[in-house]
């Protein structure tokens, strides 16, 4: 009798408990699901790292050049005939037996009665003729290459598109980024710094709702101030160019993975470089 | 005899369920995209030629196997013929120039993952090949249905049937 109410005073106890423990865990999990207000310690901002994709394949390496001719040699050896070359062997041979001394047309014409006027080489002929008629563009081009601020330069690799933004007292290179305002996701925000700076208008995709990458910068004690805000947060989101190349806007650039050690501070490029694929 | 049947084994082993034939292609549950959740998503691959187009989609298919996502389905969709017919230049006859063929590959996913798909989605624009086009969108029944070739006969009995009610 005793141990039984025993048993039920600390069953009583470990539920109130519990059921304490829930309504401040629940209180606590309300009060972070409201919106954030703007005057936070840490100032939200949404980036867009807009990525120009390769637009043709690198040129083959001396070795892979060699292997592809012979292996595509050995396929062309080992395969069969199609049946525009096999009628261009029929044609040559029935052009060597109408040539020969002892050809009688009437015996030996009756199957080809009503053969086509326009022989298989003449079919080659004339797509040769159109063939010649096409002109590709060079691969490669030099001087267009040099120039930064060009969306179809080195279309063998994928280009990053930065801006130059004024950040405190200096311009620096950064990828484009607005500051976050309540009510909208990161990923809007990330869309909104594109649309809302007059030379970024593109038609581009964003590769997910998820961002890629983070960047924390703490504001030094001096400048931290009034208003408590104690630094600032960047959400990278990924997109990709869609569509016709952007005309060169004013104080952009599409730099390759490389080049980006010649805009970007350390620091920044040290939490950029991970999402960025070089493959 | 005391040794009869002593090398018997085969009735030691489980027994099997008669194997029946091939049963009529069935679809596997499409999952609806929520706010939250990505649904089912199909990824089609589609180009002139089906060497580059079958290792493209075989090619996304490890790469979701290696970053476990789940794959429900890898299949290919019917090959389309398109006949390029070119003006005679003295006269008003088209003449066939060329037969292209679209050949088609679809990776269907079942779920994917919220932080994983910008990077997926970079690995496979980043390696996709010339002349070859790449959409990923919600798979839905109608994208099902497109696997099978359309049956005049019998549509046009059901038809004859239906009027006759």
């Amino acid at each position: 009798m005793a141990a039984g109410r025993c048993f039920h005073q600390v069953f009583r106890l470990s539920v109130s408990a519990g059921g304490a423990a829930a309504g401040r865990t629940g209180i606590r999990r309300s009060s972070g699901a409201a919106a954030q207000h703007a005057a936070g310690p840490w100032r939200l901002l949404g980036a867009a790292c807009v990525q120009r994709l390769a637009v043709i394949s690198e040129e083959r390496r001396p070795m892979e050049g060699r292997f592809s001719e012979l292996m595509h040699q050995m396929e062309l050896e080992r395969s069969l005939m199609s049946d525009h070359e096999l009628r261009l062997l029929d044609d040559k041979k029935k052009l060597k037996r109408r040539q020969a001394v002892d050809y009688d047309s009437e015996e030996e014409d009756d199957e080809d009665r009503d053969q086509d006027i326009i022989l298989t080489q003449d079919l080659e002929d004339a797509w040769e003729q159109r063939r010649k008629l096409f002109h590709t563009q060079p691969r490669v081009q030099g001087d267009v290459d040099v120039r930064v601020e060009r969306p179809d330069r080195w279309l063998t690799e994928p280009l990053v598109l930065l801006t130059q933004q004024e950040v405190g007292a200096d311009k620096l290179w950064l990828l484009p980024q607005t500051p976050w305002e309540a009510g909208e996701t990161l990923k809007t925000t990330a869309q909104r710094a594109l649309s809302s700076t007059p030379g970024l208008e593109m038609q581009t995709v964003f590769l997910g709702s998820a961002p890629c990458g983070l960047y924390k910068y703490r504001l030094p004690r001096a400048v931290r101030g009034s208003e408590g805000v104690t630094g600032v947060k960047v959400f990278f989101f990924k997109a990709v160019l869609r569509g016709a190349l952007p005309p060169p806007g004013p104080s952009s650039i599409w730099a390759r993975k490389s080049e980006l050690k010649d805009y970007l501070k350390p620091s920044y490029l040290d939490k950029i470089r991970p999402f960025l694929l070089d493959l | 005899m005391p040794t009869h049947g002593i090398g018997r084994w085969k009735y030691l082993l489980p027994k099997e369920a008669p194997r029946k034939k091939r049963d009529r292609l069935q679809m596997k549950q499409i999952r609806a995209a929520t706010d939250t959740e990505y649904g089912s998503l199909s990824v089609k691959v589609s180009g002139y030629d089906m060497t580059v187009v079958e290792h493209y989609s075989q090619y996304i298919h490890n790469l979701c196997n290696r970053l476990r996502i789940r794959v429900a389905e890898s299949y290919a969709l019917p090959t389309k013929t398109t006949a390029v017919m070119l003006m005679q230049e003295q006269g008003t006859k088209m003449y066939v120039d060329a037969l292209l063929k679209t050949h088609e590959r679809i990776v269907q996913i079942s779920s994917m993952n919220a932080t994983l798909c910008p990077t997926f989605m970079d690995v496979v624009l980043q390696n996709q090949p010339e002349g070859v086009e790449l959409t990923v969108k919600e798979h839905a029944e109608r994208d099902f249905l497109e696997r099978f070739k359309a049956r005049p006969q019998l549509e046009g009995l059901m038809a004859q049937v239906n009027q006759r009610d």
